[in-house]
């Protein structure tokens, strides 16, 4: 507009306090048209997530302070569930298991994505979109299945350990005992149904990256390995940082693969707050582990919120 | 002057910010029945804004509007009998033609033979005949610009509000549309209100120019009178250097008047609207539009205007050479030429031929 | 010379894509293979092709109604997701007001949070509303989680719409209801599809939230999930989780890249109209 900022900054209370006197009955009426508009598309959507997603999340809240109870003997306005869960409770212990899973199922996904999207975004050239298709198909397709399939490979009497009898290299009643209701069956079926999910942010990233800059290191007679090391991993670090949280944040919840896959022994914090409330009926304690595992996502968002490039999702 | 024509539109007082910006910062203003009248003004100066509340895109935080003597503060765009030509046209791109300029009139619910009929007979105006069937992506951007129009058009609005409808187009297109819009406007007699921050274009092509700066109205007047009188040094600034010259019709042409000066001189110009042999016509070219060379090697037939002169003055201007003219029309003119150009071989007090095409040149018009 | 790879690491590099790709295929095809073996049990010894368990699931009435019953869940949410999302996108897209960055981390939100508690927490809700469990209710959980799928699909595609069509038509007659129905929503329908057809296969295949609040009908996945202690019933489930699978993936597929394309076509149209713009 030609002017100084000091100059709006100068007249702008004069000017607010002039918009507010002299507004015509029209102008205002136009305003409050376009906000009773706006209003009028916001309703809906949020109107339905309040009810159906924040007033039930603070329902949770609200138990797990004993505000509202369930059963005679839950107490009343306590914060003994919170005290029991964060001292002493096996159930931290699950949840530091569970943490320790994530960590390395989201590291691995990162590790085995992270080639994937590099040659799609930097070595298959006019494919590239094709491609990534061809790598996002089965994400697109049943999760749930998707796991069953793996089950039915890794289980007891599943297609590796009948395969491996069947050319004699177990015995009749034998099975490799690390293959299913296992740590490793989680990590395995997890980072499966993971690696598309997590290659689509990476991709995005090193798809972005300026190849001039690659060109200008080579150029100051960098190593390709050099060039890697020092500018596209770096500049694709925030889609990678991205991806991990990704995958991280809803791992730890984990419900239906340890189920499947793991056993008891190798259950995590999703089993363990599912339990609570069907098998326990201690729904005060369930709701202190499920607002403890909310807490625990909205510091993480919180952090590296940032990078979480939600577009990705549909692009 | 004409207070006793009709007004198609009326502004009055007309106030508009944003937030702490104001836009618009009281504006008073008659646009008359079948006038062309332009709004001029650099990039923020509150052209748009005042258009766009004409249009009911905005309301004005003060003041009145009028089309016609009725007042539409208030009413919603699609109440407004006014249409407009959008910037990049804002063609449909899911309809053909035919169902982009027949949306308006189907939405007045016209009968499905008389809207074809509307449609036919608005695309002919345009010169866009048989074009009904092609998508707006088939069409060029001078075709997608006649759409627009023939769109607008077609709904026979108390005024049509063209929003610097020809800024996407490159400069030779530009020339051959704002005569195009000018025949158009003739034929039809319908109220332009024009929108642009070129000079040129406004200073050829309107009947009144409004010169707009910082949300307020610095000089409204006939093109002339902006050019020759200028009440304001924003408004002698903003209209900047240009050649003019007064010239007497020898020769009608088909939309072009020439006055002819003896041994191939002559000025040639174009007259959308027509000329009458021994009128006389105030005439502009821009400095960078004007071609020097020695008379020596100078031809002078071909087509388009030379004036035969001697260099009075050069002035460097770094990238940039000026070389004023004293011309055999007893004016004095300016050219602008690259300084690496070959005609940097010109020394002061060379006999020159200036010659410049007959598109470069505008008729100043005076109402 | 390309600096990103050399031109071992090139073939290094193919190398390791294809065994990823293979290894991302390969459980698929085996569940494909499988369910065409003529045996009870779901392992080797491969004892010849059938298509047995394919006409055993179709006799299968519960099972049949399980799909009948997802199906319809799965109808409800897309429909509602959709009718939810539309408004929000305009909303994002084309309107600023106070309070945006608050909505729309709400409408994100649930892409992050963790489901077990989403389920207890509408069982919860619906525990307090005193509301009897039904698919009707599972539909009400699945909205949710779909909705913000929905929207990112709908936001890039409104992004390229630009406003002042909608300005046009409002200036050439059309009340602001008519110029969205005839101009936006034409334009939007792509994605409209795209998004319809997410949210479906998000919930006909949600497991987590339905195991809180399905009440007495189980869903598809619910059903699946009960069978898989029954050795017996793995093959026929197995057949069916390949059909289900295969549907799923080509409708999603193919409507992702009918959006794409759908998109670029729409972008060409908008660049051709705009696009002398950056020459002049």
């Amino acid at each position: 507009m030609g002017r100084g900022q000091g100059v709006l900054t100068a007249t702008s209370t004069a000017v607010e306090a002039h918009e507010r006197a002299h507004l015509s009955e029209e102008a205002r009426r136009a305003r409050r048209r376009a906000r009773a508009s706006t209003l009028g598309l916001a309703s809906s959507p949020v109107g339905y997530l309040v009810l159906f997603f924040l007033v039930p999340v603070i329902l949770v809240a609200m138990y797990s302070v004993g505000a509202l109870t369930l059963l005679p003997k839950d107490e009343y306005l306590s914060l003994q569930p919170w005290r029991d869960l964060l001292f002493g409770s096996i159930y931290l212990g699950v949840f530091w298991r569970s943490v320790q899973m994530a960590l390395i199922v989201s590291v691995g996904a990162v590790l085995l994505a992270y080639p994937i999207a590099y040659v799609l975004a930097l070595v298959a050239g006019g494919r590239k979109y094709t491609l990534l298709l061809l790598i996002i198909a089965p994400f697109l397709t049943s999760y749930l299945l998707r796991v069953l399939a793996l089950r039915v490979i890794l289980q007891e009497e599943g297609v590796v350990n009948s395969f491996l009898r069947t050319i004699g290299a177990l015995g009749a009643d034998q099975s490799i005992g690390w293959l299913y209701n296992s740590r490793f069956a989680v990590y395995f079926v997890l980072i499966y149904v993971w690696i598309p999910f997590v290659a689509l942010p990476i991709f995005v990233a090193l798809d972005n990256l300026d190849l001039a800059l690659l060109e200008a290191s080579s150029d100051l007679g960098a190593s390709r390995w050099r060039t890697f090391r020092s500018v596209t991993l770096p500049l694709s670090m925030p889609g990678v940082i991205g991806a991990f949280i990704f995958v991280f944040i809803p791992t730890i919840g984990e419900y239906i693969t340890p189920l499947l896959v793991g056993g008891p022994d190798n259950f995590m914090f999703g089993n363990a707050i599912q339990g609570a409330f069907l098998a326990g009926f201690d729904w005060q304690f369930g709701s202190a582990m499920s607002m403890f595992l909310v807490l625990v996502v909205m510091a993480l968002i919180a952090i590296f919120g940032r990078y979480l490039n939600v577009r990705t999702v549909s692009e | 002057m004409s207070d006793l024509r009709d007004s198609a539109i009326t502004l009055d007082g007309v106030r508009k910010s944003f937030g702490r910006v104001e836009a618009v910062r009281g504006i008073s203003l008659d646009v008359y029945e079948s006038e062309f009248l332009t709004l001029l003004g650099p990039s923020g100066c509150g052209k748009t804004t005042t258009m766009r509340m004409i249009a009911g895109f905005e309301e004005p935080d003060e003041g009145q509007i009028y089309l016609r003597g009725r007042d539409v503060v208030g009413d919603p765009p699609n109440r407004r009998a006014v249409n407009m030509v959008f910037q990049h046209y804002a063609l449909f791109p899911h309809m053909n033609v035919e169902d982009n300029v027949a949306y308006g009139l189907k939405l007045r619910k016209v009968a499905k033979e008389e809207r074809k009929r509307l449609v036919g007979e608005m695309l002919e105006i345009v010169r866009l005949s048989g074009m009904q069937r092609r998508s707006p992506s088939q069409l060029s951007g001078g075709q997608q610009q006649r759409v627009a129009l023939a769109r607008a058009l077609v709904n026979r609005p108390a005024a049509l509000l063209l929003d610097e409808p020809l800024g996407a187009l490159d400069v030779k297109l530009r020339k051959q549309m704002q005569l195009e819009l000018k025949r158009i406007q003739n034929e039809l007699g319908t109220t332009f209100v024009y929108v642009t921050h070129d000079q040129e274009e406004a200073l050829s092509m309107s009947d009144r120019i409004a010169v707009m700066n910082d949300g307020l109205i610095e000089q409204l007047g006939t093109p002339r009178e902006i050019y020759e009188h200028p009440v304001t040094p924003f408004v002698a600034d903003f209209v900047g250097v240009l050649n003019a010259l007064e010239i007497r019709v020898d020769e009608v042409g088909d939309l072009t008047a020439t006055m002819r000066i003896g041994d191939g001189e002559r000025v040639v110009v174009p007259v959308p609207t027509g000329a009458t042999t021994g009128q006389t016509l105030m005439a502009a070219v821009r400095p960078e539009r004007v071609r020097i060379r020695r008379a020596a090697e100078a031809a002078t037939s071909g087509s388009g205007s030379a004036v035969q002169g001697t260099v009075a003055l050069i002035v460097y201007l770094g990238t940039l050479t000026q070389f004023h003219v004293d011309t055999s029309l007893g004016a004095r003119l300016v050219a602008h030429r690259l300084s690496d150009d070959s005609a940097t071989a010109v020394r002061e007090g060379d006999r020159v031929v200036l010659s410049w095409d007959e598109e470069d040149a505008a008729v100043l018009s005076d109402a | 010379m390309n600096v990103a790879v050399s031109k071992g690491g090139r073939r290094t590099l193919w190398g390791l894509f294809g065994f990823l790709v293979v290894f991302l295929y390969a459980p698929i095809v085996i569940l494909i293979m499988f369910s065409v073996n003529d045996r009870t049990l779901v392992s080797f010894p491969w004892q010849g092709f059938t298509l047995r368990w394919y006409r055993t699931f179709m006799q299968n009435s519960a099972l049949l109604l399980a799909l009948r019953t997802s199906a319809m869940i799965a109808t409800v949410t897309a429909i509602v997701t959709v009718a939810l999302a539309i408004p929000a996108s305009v909303l994002f897209v084309r309107r600023r007001f106070f309070g945006k960055p608050f909505v729309s981390a709400l409408v994100l939100s649930p892409l992050v949070i963790p489901l077990v508690v989403f389920g207890i927490a509408l069982l919860i809700l619906f525990n307090t509303l005193a509301v009897p469990l039904s698919p009707w209710t599972v539909a009400v959980g699945h909205i949710v989680i779909a909705l913000p799928f929905a929207v990112l699909t709908l936001v890039p595609r409104l992004e390229r719409i630009p406003a002042y069509l909608e300005e046009a038509s409002r200036d050439l007659g059309a009340s602001a209801m008519t110029a969205f129905r005839s101009i936006t929503l034409p334009l939007m329908t792509p994605a409209i599809v795209s998004s319809f057809l997410i949210s479906f296969v998000i919930s006909f295949d949600e497991v987590v939230i339905a195991s809180f609040i399905a009440g007495d009908e189980p869903t598809f996945p619910l059903y699946l999930f009960s069978q898989l202690r029954l050795p017996s019933r793995l093959p026929q489930v197995i057949a069916v989780a390949v059909v289900v699978m295969l549907a799923s993936g080509i409708l999603v597929v193919a409507s992702e890249v009918w959006r794409r394309i759908a998109n670029h076509r729409l972008e060409r149209q908008i660049a051709l109209v705009e696009g002398e713009e950056a020459i002049a």
